[in-house]
């Protein structure tokens, strides 16, 4: 059966003076991720707690657990790739800044 | 912590929407937020406000909320805790939206009654009156009046309402508000046994199972703009146990006999109609009564203190980002004056101690406010 799905926005959403649309785009992206980080981090919570109350995990396995080598490096790349994820467009901006920094520079 | 935990079963009522694992903790999530913005964003903007009020030229002592709130809206960290404010209630929507669609199917499962003690009474015609029409009440998607032939948005109504009291009003039940209404006119009118009651702005029969409750003798009523609402609410009256009998009416002018009803009530319409139409629900309430029958009206406390500006502020920009259409005219009006010009005598104005059970009181009812959520503003007469 299909359903109607319910409305989304709101009707009448004033703006804020002073404030571009933009910065309250940001705020309600961070707002909405740190959602998610909380219920990532709760359902993770609840494997643990699930995994050690059936026996397939001894309490404290988790912060004791040392990876071996390899298990390092795949962990180091993960935790790259993240970083360069999130942070590129910092990197980017800093990149365009330099590059006319230095044509700048050039054309003196 | 008291109010929402993570003990789901505990708190649930047979119709409530039940959050899953990850839902009941974005819930959670809203509500701290809501905490964090209110209890420690909110705190710092009243402190630069009280500077920025000292610093106020002389010239704008005429229009200080005025010059206050051009002061303030140059401060970025007002902007973002305005902004986050605003975003913490859309959130709310957000993840209570998702979880009820979720679970639609077993929803409308268990809102199809056999049998039914009290009733529903949608109206297609039915005529949304324009303060609801101006913008979707706490920012509510589709707003109160929002009908898609389902009762989804009562759903959605129920849980958001207990959450966004964060759990304080009476849990998922949500209906302290109601509890209160009736133990305030059982401290007025101690042996009171109406046989009719209506429920004015009853949205999804929080504030109206209570007096089923209370009054089990009773015919009770409820009235309000939403088909859905009302759908879900006869469907959450019945699994409570309940005789409601609902219907899409306005309170401003509805198609009850004259002299029908011995106790009319509403819990917090006022703030979220019109001063035009709280003028009007007054008069129906009137008409409604039959001589010697009581009114009774529930609100938020009131503001008292019009002389701070911040206070002032703070309800100026409640009405209009979180879309509370009365807000600063209703905590505002002269209710003793109200109720007189209507033609109610014995008017009293004051605060009633919160009731968790009607019956059990406390019946406590005097001038002066015991806090938020601990007693509630109630205006009563005798027509």
């Amino acid at each position: 059966m299909t359903r109607t799905p319910l409305p989304k926005a709101p009707n009448r959403l004033d703006a804020i003076a002073g404030n571009r649309p933009f910065d309250e785009q940001v705020l309600g992206m961070i707002v909405g991720l740190a959602s998610e980080v909380t219920v990532l981090r709760a359902r993770l919570d609840a494997c643990e707690r699930l995994l050690v109350a059936g026996g397939s995990l001894l309490p404290g396995a988790v912060d004791g657990y040392e990876p071996d080598a390899p298990a390092q490096a795949e962990r180091e790349t993960l935790r790259r790739s993240t970083m360069e994820k999130v942070f590129r467009p910092l990197r980017e901006a800093a990149e365009a800044e330099l590059h006319a920094t230095t044509e700048q520079e050039q054309s003196q | 912590m008291t109010g929402i935990t993570e003990q789901r079963a505990a708190l649930d009522h047979p119709m409530i929407a039940v959050p899953n694992h990850d839902e009941l903790v974005e819930q959670l999530f809203v509500r701290d937020f809501k905490v964090f913005v209110h209890g420690e964003l909110e705190p710092i903007q009243a402190d630069i406000a009280k500077q920025e009020e000292q610093s106020l030229p002389p010239e704008a002592a005429n229009s200080k909320v005025g010059a206050l709130r051009e002061r303030m809206e140059g401060h970025e960290s007002f902007r973002t805790w305005l902004a986050m404010k605003r975003e913490s209630q859309r959130q709310l929507w957000s993840t209570i939206g998702t979880s009820v669609e979720r679970q639609a199917d077993e929803l409308e499962k268990l809102a199809r009654i056999d049998n039914p003690r009290g009733s529903v009474r949608t109206d297609p015609d039915f005529a949304v009156p324009q303060y609801i029409k101006d913008g979707d009440i706490h920012l509510m998607p589709g707003g109160n009046a929002h009908d898609d032939g389902s009762i989804m948005q009562g759903a959605v109504m129920d849980r958001g309402g207990a959450v966004f009291m964060l759990g304080r009003n009476g849990g998922m039940l949500n209906d302290l508000r109601g509890q209160t209404a009736m133990a305030h006119a059982l401290t007025r009118w101690p042996d009171m046994a109406p046989a009719k009651i209506l429920d004015l702005g009853c949205g999804i029969g929080t504030s109206t199972v209570p007096a089923a409750t209370c009054f089990p003798e009773a015919e009770v009523h409820g009235v309000d703009v939403g088909a859905s609402i009302l759908r879900y609410a006869h469907a959450r009256a019945e699994h409570l146990g309940a005789a409601v009998h609902f219907s899409q009416q306005s309170a401003e002018h509805t198609d009850f006999p004259d002299q029908s009803f011995d106790l009319v009530y509403s819990c917090v319409l006022f703030h979220e109609a019109s001063q035009a139409a709280v003028m009007n629900i007054l008069a129906e309430c009137k008409r409604l009564l039959r001589p010697g029958g009581k009114v009774v009206h529930l609100e938020v406390p009131l503001l008292h203190d019009n002389s701070d500006p911040w206070v002032e502020l703070s309800g100026e920009l409640e009405a209009q980002y979180n879309n509370e259409p009365n807000w600063r005219g209703a905590l505002t009006a002269d209710y003793s004056g109200l109720l007189a010009a209507a033609g109610f005598e014995d008017v009293m104005i004051g605060y009633q101690a919160t009731s968790p059970a009607a019956r059990q009181g406390p019946f406590r009812f005097g001038p002066e406010s015991e806090g938020v959520y601990r007693s509630w503003f109630v205006a009563s007469g005798i027509a």
